[in-house]
């Protein structure tokens, strides 16, 4: 049985506890970015930041303001099209964890040739993959997989101060994650979990997923 | 906090005004989450939208330096409709307490005010007393000059019009708030303020949280779980250094510093000790001579004995009425009077408003002393853009110090739990903690003095010092010892042990402690409860999570300050199943009561529960501040506004403010300087940003210098998101990014839109091409009895820059 | 100590349950990358305090051979239950990256320039001026005659960021220097 993320936005303050966490955890460096009239920093997922938390505002139809916040990152597919695609190219490029349902980019994909590894991004119907230009390798959130296998949380997850997030079994979480739904729903009527039969990485949105980010949701 | 973070949870209604939760204490939202999930509703009131506001129930724009308003607005709803708690309101409070004839007020003046001093003669302000010295009360309230009679009266002039006016909310958005906090006037129910430096950084920041209070005591909501008026305090030990008192006007403890006038110690302890005339007020600071003299003691050891006032002449003593303050230490310095000095972990050249100031100020020093983590805007002031540096004269030692993982100690934090943290590597290099810095350092200037003589060498030859800083020691000597064989409860103390509770301490010279509030964290029974990590509790205290096994905190463990007021007369709590105390049995459970004493239906040994007030009550009316004894509105000092609709006083007639050449402030309305500036910090760096603009994985997120404005001004102003922009007031120009957004929204203030636009103040010359210090704009207008700056409202020009210097 | 949820950790530490990739059932040499071990494992962990917000998060340092691994929030603290916040998050690499002053630093007068100096030299000289400047300048008695025993003409700012034994230490010194120009971080 495949492990589980819960993402309720709806509890989500964008403190970038694990957005921070994922980079720390991982060692990765900071990019050079800038100030460009938004607080997402950096703008995008990349290869030194494999968690993102994207800021999303708008007026809604009675003039009140919403401020949505999506913590990005790898759904973990429960079948993931870039695993596929990729394995096509070169076999064992990336691997799915049938503990743990970790789909994991190895070191294989800097074998990728420049249109397959373009193939494999193209594939992820949720935006995630990223070239790193040096290492020539796809990165992306590996699910703390280090931590998992030795039954820790991954570190977004521990870090998470308002219960944004839930990591466990999938049988565990998928109660949790209905159960919040509806609770929601009273509050925001929209309110649906993202894809939830496909991923590992369930998403609670109270909003339509254009007013989050477009690839919020596949479904 | 009267409460402490966890307790959040237990609130019905969290009005969160003043304070911008999510981002600069994002870990509070657990509890204010929590809060959420058991029904409370959440409430931001704020200039504007913020993280803090996403996930409340709903966001409550107000204009800046408007609170006194919006709470005023409030009060009259309370009172006109008697929402308040009565039985309460009647028990622990003023409000049958007579104000004396000479108090008035007319026209946003109180009565007693002069002028020429800018300042009230507080005297006209007494309360009326009776033939023994104490207070006059009218149970029935009869009495017109009756505490709640007054401020019904002052706050009639709150009306929703006037309230909606200034502060440009909605009479519905009013109502809104205040029916829904209000409600939280019955028994059980119970609603908390989050406030911070949205609060204090006014001129009239001291009203705003006084005003907080005269809510919060109607409601019966101080001393109850999941109440209160809770600082959510910015700094990572502010409340420890504050108990620890390193500020001129208090001694550790909350006692006052030593005054010119009060020569002797008998003299310090009369004026400061005060006496009460109710026998069922505790009037706790009755003790404060113990707290002194155990200070002393600590201080100068052996050598404090009685017959030398146990060394309070080697004290220094300040003049009164004399500030001593920060923005008084630097406007001395800025006109030459001050030679040289410390500034260890605090970065003035970027975090004090009039920061143009503050940079010429400080290259008149001849000598400087820094200790920091980095260099800053303060240890290279000398260098900073624009200067030569060979035309300063200012030498400058700069110390590298240790970060927190590098030393052990404690930390005090909002919730007033006393937290240990062990160290876990060695310091980077050859830093130092800022005690191995000062130990040394005052030895060799002791070794100078024993050598050469010189000026008054006694209190440095006399003090009970020590070689070397060792942490476990400081914690002890904080905690207090015996220095004499001495018996508490038919327990026997020898000479160098430490005094179990501070109900121990004497005023005999057998007790020492450096600072009483902390006496009992650490005894010889039970050594460092800082230490303690036991999540046990009672199923009572679980209710609540109290947590009483986990750590310590002052005053003596208790969790929640003033939880008698959580009790009715007969010590039944008024929401039994969020108990704080509860009398059982003859005694108390749950918390740490104030007080062993019985309830108040005991007429003989019940105690009232304020017990830190004199007369045992909680105060309305407070004769105290400076600026009146009830809040009143007053505008910033710099305001877009001509006049406002609650007197003829525009700004507070008693706001500190300094007159130098560069000390400007903009008259009210000056049509060039139109927009209303409000600064913040945001939660991806540490307030100025000194340490967090250096890890590089923080200024990844947060890079350069923002200014936040409507989509309506940046319209007027041709400006679209991204363009970079100048910011100017009387004062300074600041280059910033701009960041148009729905979040911010225009005002309308009495008919007329006001735009209001936010800056934060993290950013600074010393990491390369992110901008400069936001405080070059912000005002020198201080409260009158803090002195702190009004760095949350002055008024600015900006327009679209042609090109940018400071960001890159 | 007690420890609760954190029971399971103590077993990395004592390198029982560091399970590696290849244990999971897939070819060790295509997750190279993941593979080895824990990073934390066979650390020595250490209970701190955030450095930054009032909340004061505990959080656990992870130090191997007097180095620091990794940080992370303490899970056994009833407030922040193992929770950071962004900043909280970054304490490793704030420690680790390498923007800290390291050795007391001496800019002379009219200088364009820092100069190395050691600690004696430092001290000294810093007491060489406080001396001279209170000797100067003390002040026994006011206008009025009443005696006072302050100096005016040195400051003392700061801070907030130290402990409360350290700001005992602070707090005593500078009243025993006759130190009025006092203040922190608690009035801005």
């Amino acid at each position: 049985m495949p492990k589980t993320f819960l993402i309720d936005t709806t509890r989500c303050t964008a403190c970038r506890g694990c957005q921070l966490a994922c980079k720390e955890w991982h060692d990765l460096p900071a990019n050079e970015t800038k100030q460009r009239g938004s607080h997402q920093n950096p703008p995008d997922l990349n290869p030194n930041n494999l968690k993102i938390v994207r800021f999303h505002e708008y007026l809604d139809t009675k003039g009140d303001v919403v401020w949505n916040f999506f913590p990005d990152q790898c759904r973990h597919c429960l079948i993931p099209v870039c695993k596929d695609v990729a394995d096509m190219a070169v076999p064992g490029a990336m691997i799915r964890d049938p503990k743990t349902g970790a789909v994991l980019t190895t070191e294989k994909t800097a074998e990728l040739a420049p249109e397959d590894a373009r193939a494999v991004i193209d594939a992820c119907p949720y935006n995630i993959p990223r070239l790193d230009p040096k290492t020539k390798r796809l990165t992306k959130c590996d699910m703390c997989i280090d931590r998992v296998s030795v039954g820790m949380q991954p570190i977004c997850v521990k870090t998470c101060p308002t219960g944004t997030m839930v990591f466990g079994e999938r049988e565990e979480v998928l109660p949790v994650a209905l159960k919040r739904l509806e609770k929601i729903k009273t509050r925001f009527p929209k309110a649906f979990l993202a894809d939830m039969r496909d991923v590992s990485v369930i998403y609670l949105l109270a909003d339509d997923k254009e007013h989050y980010y477009e690839y919020a949701a596949f479904l | 906090m009267t409460n402490h973070w966890i307790d959040i949870k237990n609130s019905d209604a969290v009005l969160i005004i003043g304070s911008n939760a999510a981002e600069h204490h994002p870990v509070a939202f657990k509890w204010i989450m929590q809060a959420k999930d058991n029904g409370a509703t959440l409430m931001h009131v704020d200039p504007k939208f913020s993280r803090t506001s996403a996930r409340c129930d709903f966001h409550v724009p107000l204009r800046s330096g408007t609170d006194i308003p919006f709470l005023g607005g409030m009060l009259n709803y309370i009172l006109e409709n008697e929402l308040y708690f009565k039985d309460y309101v009647a028990n622990y409070t003023n409000a049958a307490f007579v104000v004396g004839k000479d108090y008035d007020f007319k026209d946003g003046l109180f009565s007693g005010y002069d002028p020429a001093t800018r300042k009230y003669d507080k005297s006209k302000w007494a309360m009326e007393t009776g033939p023994d010295g104490g207070p006059v009360i009218d149970p029935t309230l009869q009495n017109e000059r009756c505490v709640i009679n007054l401020m019904r009266r002052h706050y009639s002039r709150y009306t929703l019009t006037n309230v909606s006016d200034v502060t440009g909310i909605s009479e519905e958005n009013l109502l809104k708030v205040y029916e829904i906090f209000c409600a939280t006037g019955k028994p059980d129910k119970a609603g908390t303020i989050l406030y911070a430096l949205g609060w204090t950084q006014h001129t009239v920041g001291v009203q705003n949280i006084r005003t907080s209070a005269l809510i919060q005591l109607l409601l019966g909501n101080i001393g109850v779980a999941g109440g209160g008026i809770n600082a959510l305090r910015g700094e990572p030990n502010v409340q420890g250094s504050t108990d620890h008192a390193l500020l001129y006007h208090i001694l550790p403890g909350y006692n006052a510093m030593p005054s010119a006038p009060w020569q002797t110690l008998a003299q310090y302890r009369k004026a400061n000790t005060p006496a009460t005339t109710l026998k069922n007020s505790v009037n706790w600071w009755s003790n404060r001579p113990k707290y002194v003299v155990s200070l002393l003691k600590g201080w100068f050891g052996d050598e404090a004995t009685q017959e030398n006032d146990f060394c309070y002449e080697l004290l220094p003593k300040i003049e009164p009425g004399e500030d001593y303050s920060y923005m008084y230490v630097m406007d001395k310095m800025y006109h030459g009077k001050i030679r040289g000095g410390f500034i260890f972990g605090v970065n003035p050249m970027n975090s004090f408003s009039n920061t143009n100031k503050m940079r010429a100020a400080l290259d008149k020093l001849d000598w400087l002393v820094c200790s920091e983590l980095h260099n800053s805007e303060t240890t290279d002031n000398w260098k900073r853009p624009g200067v030569d540096p060979k035309t300063k004269k200012t030498e400058v030692f700069l110390l590298p110090s240790a970060h927190r993982i590098e030393k052990e100690g404690t930390i005090s934090n909002s919730g007033r739990w006393l937290q240990w943290f062990d160290q876990a590597v060695q310091p980077a290099g050859e830093a130092r903690n800022f005690a191995d810095i000062y130990v040394p350092l005052f030895n060799t200037i002791r070794a100078l003095y024993k050598a050469e003589g010189g000026a008054f060498p006694e209190p440095i030859l006399k003090m009970h010092w020590t070689d070397k800083f060792v942490a476990d020691e400081w914690v002890r000597r904080i905690n207090g010892f015996f220095w004499a064989d001495s018996k508490v409860g038919g327990k026997t103390y020898k000479r160098g042990q430490l005094v179990p509770t501070f109900g121990a301490l004497k005023d005999d010279g057998s007790t020492s402690s450096l600072n009483w509030i902390y006496t009992g964290s650490y005894t010889e029974e039970e050594g460092n409860k800082s230490k303690r990590r036991n999540s046990s509790q009672t199923p009572m205290q679980a209710a609540i999570g109290l947590y009483p096994n986990w750590s310590w905190c002052w005053p003596v463990n208790r969790r929640i300050l003033y939880n008698r007021a959580s009790v009715d007369l007969n010590g039944k709590p008024f929401n039994p199943k969020k108990a704080v105390i509860a009398w059982e049995n003859g005694k108390w459970a749950g918390d740490v009561p104030d007080g062993p004493w019985p309830p108040m239906a005991d007429r003989e040994n019940g105690k009232l529960p304020f017990i830190m007030m004199k007369d045992g009550h909680g105060n309305f009316y407070g004769p105290g501040p400076a600026d009146g004894p009830f809040p009143e509105h007053y505008e910033p000092a710099e305001t877009p506004l001509a006049r406002h609709p609650f007197s003829s006083q525009i700004s507070s007639p008693v706001y500190k403010y300094h007159t130098s050449d560069m000390d400007q402030i903009a008259a009210p309305a000056d049509p060039r300087y139109p927009y209303v500036l409000t600064t913040y910090s945001l939660t991806e760096h540490w307030c100025g940003g000194g340490e967090t603009r250096n890890v590089p994985n923080l200024l990844e997120t947060e890079p350069q210098l923002y200014v936040e404005m409507s989509h309506q001004l940046a319209g007027e102003k041709g400006i679209t998101n991204g363009d970079g922009v100048i910011v100017e007031s009387p004062r300074g120009r600041v280059e910033a990014i701009a960041m148009v957004t729905v979040r911010i929204r225009p005002f309308t203030i009495m008919g007329k839109t006001v735009h209001l636009v936010g800056m934060p103040f993290a950013y600074g010359w010393t990491t390369p091409k992110c901008g400069d210090s936001t405080n070059r704009l912000t005002v020198g207008a201080y409260d009158p009895n803090t002195t702190i700056p009004e760095s949350k409202a002055c008024c600015v020009n900006l327009y679209k820059a042609d090109k940018l210097t400071e960001i890159g | 100590m007690k420890s609760t949820r954190r029971s399971f950790l103590k077993g990395v530490s004592a390198g029982i349950v560091c399970l590696t990739l290849g244990q999971l059932g897939f070819d060790l040499g295509d997750a190279h990358a993941y593979a080895g071990k824990l990073k934390i494992e066979g650390a020595k962990e250490v209970i701190s305090v955030c450095p930054f917000c009032s909340v004061c998060c505990q959080i656990i340092a992870y130090v191997r051979d007097g180095r620091l691994v990794a940080t992370e929030g303490d899970p056994d603290f009833p407030v922040n239950e193992g929770a950071l916040c962004a900043k909280g998050a970054a304490l490793f690499t704030m420690y680790t990256s390498r923007h800290r002053l390291e050795k007391p630093l001496y800019r002379a007068p009219f200088s364009n320039h820092w100069v190395e100096k050691d600690w004696e030299w430092t001290l000294n000289e810093i007491a060489r001026r406080v001396k001279d400047a209170r000797d100067q300048d003390m002040i026994l008695k006011n206008a009025k005659g009443q005696t006072v025993n302050r100096l005016e003409s040195i400051f003392a700012m700061g801070t907030s960021h130290a402990s409360n034994e350290e700001c005992a230490v602070i707090h005593q010194a500078m009243r025993g220097l006759g130190v009025v120009h006092m203040d922190h971080q608690a009035r801005v």
